[in-house]
């Protein structure tokens, strides 16, 4: 996979493409989608957000219109200007490891849209799948090869440091033959703001040394695969000690929700300083 | 819908904790849209779009750190604007609202002519061109003396709100504006969700207003 520039918006933060109104494309590698589930998924219910200036706390639960609406909207150019501005990525989810793989079978026909296919193995805001498919690696295992068989594209697992150490985690995405990795998810977090607990994955400033930890890890113990770093990413410091330890790409949360422009900035200092 | 910067005019306090922000700059948008502006949190927050007088303006009621980093600025970092906007209904309306939404009321009331009612708790700190109550019984009996309105339009506190609501709701449809948490503001995050009889609604895209008989009984 190659990028120009080597960054990448973030499923879930992008929705289907809506930051293009305010980002210009040329400053972005990729753009990943929202995660898209075998059924539609209506989200948990609000509050949903809680935020300071270290972090934020979301508990939207994955809402989608799920895999055969999207492939219809696919089909029928809802989204043509999104692939007409830049490089997609595409998220894959699912509650159950058979959910993962009918996802796959579903979209493996329309794989020539997609720059890549990322699959999300930690989203902590539903109740099956994500964080729990990394607690049981057979079926982890299983999935990663079902999903290599099905998928014959640039392949992501997007995982988070809970269920298992991340770098083990990582030798067997690269193991079955899988070509990168994104780390990190949000973390669960929670909150209570006026007698009221919040609950959901935490991103944006606090999760940068953790991230950076991760991509470090994971850079020593794997040989192949491309690994985009993202948590807390703020600014370009931020940016240069990612790919200091290694990361092949950078990708931005959080920080689009503060400043959309901060995305064109920090492009820029790529292009500057990594060229 | 796009990024800017405002750069602020003059601002100023109508109550105890609500300001008035007058731009330098004009936006073309429709009621009741609004923007997402920077504070030192991860998120920007939400403000209605108004007018005070001739200029662009917004109001704030400073509730926290973001709020109060807001009204001490003298150029914000924005985008928008957003929302589906609020096409009153034909008809006689009237507008009710707390003086942190006085830029929006005046907006209105200068695009439909919508008479425009304040409830306050205290005396404002500005002339308020509007008829304007003291207290939560004084505003109680003024919704209850509302009469021969074809629609309402409320906006304020979730609990201002609910009030209206319970009070209104026989007399003629109203209208809420939702102040729910917000991350875009532009249908990306899909954060800003609310419960209504038709399924989850959100705010940012499919609202700020909404039916109030869509969400309460």
């Amino acid at each position: 996979m190659e990028l120009k520039p080597p960054l990448v918006i973030a499923s879930g933060v992008g929705g289907m493409g809506e930051y293009l109104q305010l980002i210009d494309s040329k400053y972005i590698g990729a753009y990943t989608l929202k995660t898209i589930t075998l059924f539609p998924k209506q989200g948990n219910p609000p509050p949903r957000l809680f935020a300071t200036q270290n972090y934020l706390i979301n508990n939207i639960g994955l809402e989608n219109i799920g895999i055969d609406a999207f492939v219809e909207n696919l089909l029928s150019d809802k989204y043509a200007e999104v692939f007409d501005r830049t490089k997609v990525i595409f998220s894959l989810g699912g509650d159950s490891p058979d959910e993962y793989k009918a996802v796959a079978e579903k979209i493996a026909p329309h794989e020539r849209y997609f720059e890549a296919i990322e699959v999300n193995f930690s989203c902590p805001n539903v109740k099956e799948g994500g964080l729990n498919i990394l607690s049981d690696l057979s079926s982890f295992k299983d999935v990663l090869s079902c999903i290599r068989k099905t998928l014959k594209g640039f392949l992501i697992a997007k995982v988070g440091i809970e269920g298992a150490i991340v770098e083990k985690i990582a030798q067997i995405v690269e193991d079955h033959g899988w070509n990168g990795i994104t780390l990190i998810n949000t973390v669960r977090g929670l909150e209570i703001v006026e007698d009221r607990i919040i609950k959901g994955g935490l991103s944006g400033p606090l999760l940068k040394p953790i991230a950076l930890r991760a991509v470090y890890e994971v850079k020593n113990k794997t040989h192949k695969l491309y690994v985009i770093g993202s948590g807390g990413i703020m600014c370009e410091k931020d940016v240069d000690d990612f790919f200091k330890v290694g990361a092949n790409a950078i990708s931005l949360g959080t920080v689009v929700y503060k400043n959309p422009m901060i995305v064109e900035r920090i492009a820029e200092h790529i292009w500057r300083c990594y060229r | 819908m796009e990024s800017f910067t405002l750069t602020v005019k003059r601002t100023f306090k109508t109550s105890r904790d609500s300001y008035i922000i007058t731009f330098n700059e004009k936006i073309d948008f429709v009621p009741t849209q609004f923007i997402m502006i920077e504070t030192p949190s991860v998120v920007r927050k939400p403000f209605g779009l108004g007018n005070w007088f001739a200029d662009l303006a917004i109001g704030v009621q400073v509730i926290g750190k973001g709020t109060q980093y807001i009204v001490e600025q003298k150029i914000l970092s924005a985008h928008g604007p957003l929302g589906r906007g609020f096409v009153p209904p034909s008809g006689k309306g009237a507008m009710i609202s707390t003086l942190a939404c006085l830029a929006m009321a005046f907006d209105l009331h200068q695009r439909c002519g919508c008479d425009v009612f304040i409830g306050a708790l205290e005396e404002p700190q500005i002339e308020v061109p509007f008829k304007t109550v003291l207290g939560d019984q004084q505003f109680v009996e003024l919704l209850k003396s509302l009469k021969g309105y074809d629609w309402f339009y409320v906006v304020g506190s979730d609990q201002m709100e609910k009030v209206c609501f319970e009070l209104l709701h026989d007399k003629a449809p109203v209208y809420l504006s939702f102040n729910e948490y917000m991350a875009c503001g532009l249908g990306a995050c899909r954060g800003c969700a609310i419960q209504t009889k038709e399924g989850l609604k959100h705010v940012c895209v499919d609202g700020p207003v909404f039916r109030g008989d869509l969400i309460w009984n």
